[in-house]
Formats: structure tokens, sequence, C-alpha cells
């Protein structure tokens, strides 16, 4: 299911999107359906709400195609739901599985930033 | 973006799609106030996404829900006026029994004229209605025709019956 999220289109398709302060993707975190589960982990947004959120959160700017392919998967597999249309607007918000689902991953992420940072160390 | 290019890009993606995601992600399109560079990247990526959705189209979630109930398609308008001509027809067909009797005219009156008027002029509709809707929901738009030709059969009914 994981890997399923993890489309190769989806991860591809933010390359040209992202803002290239830094250099061409230097710092920047691109995994769209993990990005859009920690948006809505602060409540429900519309579509155009979460890019700006997510710009904000790591600095990767999803272009709306990215989003709403990550949007079409996240719900299907039941970790976002939608809410009423606020006119042309649909906001999503994050369901109890998709909330277990962005622990497990932060939490492996933790891991894997923890272990990187000491091999850095030495260096 | 303009409104024009955003309709532009959202037609892109497949019918199911548009039909759950169009009216939102049209939104977030004219959202966008970035510059032309960014425009640019913006096209691309809608475009290489909606080909992706083409090749890989998302399954499941609302969109596996059928977005053309019964209900939903009579309330459409080619759905509902052939019905209304048909009734309204019915009901000049009944007032003027009511009115004149039953007795057959020599001479077709402004009733009869009407009443073939709106026979006839509901046929394009209905036409229309069956070209659009046959080939997306074939079972919901063949539950609709069948209470259209209903309603044509009853303002019939009458006029054969009487022999008017």
């Amino acid at each position: 299911m994981q890997s399923e999220l993890c489309d190769n289109y989806v991860m591809r398709s933010t390359r040209h999107v992202a803002n290239d302060a830094q250099g061409p993707e230097m710092g920047h975190y691109s995994d769209p359906p993990l990005l859009v589960l920690a948006s809505l982990a602060s409540g429900p947004k519309h579509g155009h709400a979460m890019i700006e959120d997510i710009a904000s959160l790591c600095g990767t700017r999803l272009g709306p195609g990215t989003l709403y392919g990550a949007i079409a998967r996240l719900e299907r597999v039941g970790w976002i739901e939608p809410l009423e249309q606020e006119e042309r607007r649909r906001p999503y918000r994050i369901t109890a599985q998709g909330l277990s689902v962005l622990r497990a991953k932060l939490s492996t992420l933790e891991q894997f930033v923890r272990a990187g940072v000491e091999r850095l160390e030495p260096l | 973006m303009k409104p024009a290019l955003a309709r532009l890009l959202v037609r892109l993606y497949p019918y199911a799609w548009r039909e759950r995601y169009g009216e939102e992600f049209e939104a977030v399109l004219l959202d966008d106030a970035g510059d032309l560079r960014s425009g640019i990247n913006l096209g691309a990526n809608v475009i290489w996404s909606a080909l992706c959705e083409r090749v890989f189209p998302t399954q499941g979630g609302k969109m596996a829900q059928p977005t053309h109930s019964f209900g939903t398609m009579l309330k459409h308008p080619s759905a509902l006026i052939p019905v209304a001509m048909s009734l309204t027809a019915l009901a000049l067909v009944l007032g003027h029994i009511a009115i004149y009797g039953a007795a057959r005219e020599a001479d077709e009156g402004a009733t009869a004229h009407l009443w073939q008027l709106l026979m006839a002029g509901q046929l394009p509709v209905l036409a229309f209605f069956a070209i659009k809707w046959l080939p997306r929901a074939p079972k919901q738009t063949l539950g609709v025709l069948v209470v259209q030709a209903g309603a044509v059969l009853a303002s019939m009914a009458p006029v054969f019956y009487f022999n008017l």
C-alpha cells in the first residue's frame, strides 16, 4: 500500500515545481502523500491551502497535478476524507487511519534522521 | 491563471477524474498567481499528471461510486423538459375534452396545433439527452428514457382513445 502511494510519477512530477532557493532540490523533501498527511494533521484544508502550508512546512511547493495525484490516492486508501464543498473548494481532513500511518512514517523518518546525523558527525 | 486555460488543463484529465475532482482542481489552478516561469512549470506539472492519470487511472475512493444516479439524471434540463412538454400536452387534451367534449372536430383548432408543437418540439431535446448521456451512464439514461416514453404515451393515449 505504501509503495502504491509513492508512485514514481507523483515523486518525479514535483521536481520542476519546487522552489529551489538553495540550488536544485537542495534540502527539499518530496514525498507528496506524506506531505499532504502532515499538512492535514494541523486541521482540514483545501487544495490551495495545502500547497501553501506544505511550502511553509518544508520548502517544497507541490504542483496542483502532484497534489491531486496524492489526494486521490490517499482518499482511495482511506487515509484522508473529503468534507462538504465550500463554493468551489473542497476541504479534506485526515482520518484516524491516516494519523496512525503518519505517526508510523514520521517515527521511521526520525530513526533515519538520527542514524544519518550520527554518521555525519565524525566527518 | 486565466479561467479558459484552467478549464483546458482540467479537460486533459479522464472524464471520471474530472467528475470527481474537476471543479475543486480548477479552483486550485485559478488560485495560482505566479509569474510566467512558474506558470509554465505548473502547466507542465498538470499535463504530466493528467497523462499519468490516463495511463494509471485512480480507482476506488469516491470515483468508484456511481456519479449519475437516476434522481440526478432526471434533474437534467434535457431529461425534464420533454416530460414537462408531454404532461403539458396531456393537460391541454384533457382540458379540451373537459370543455368541448370528446367529439372529433373537422377543423384542427389551436389546441391540436399546440399539442403537435409540444410533441414534435421535444424530439430534438430527447435526442440530445440520449446522445449525451447514453454512452456515459447507459442504465440510468435508459431509466429516464422510459419515463419520457411513458409521458409521451400518456399524452397520446386520449388522442387515440377518443380518436380526436
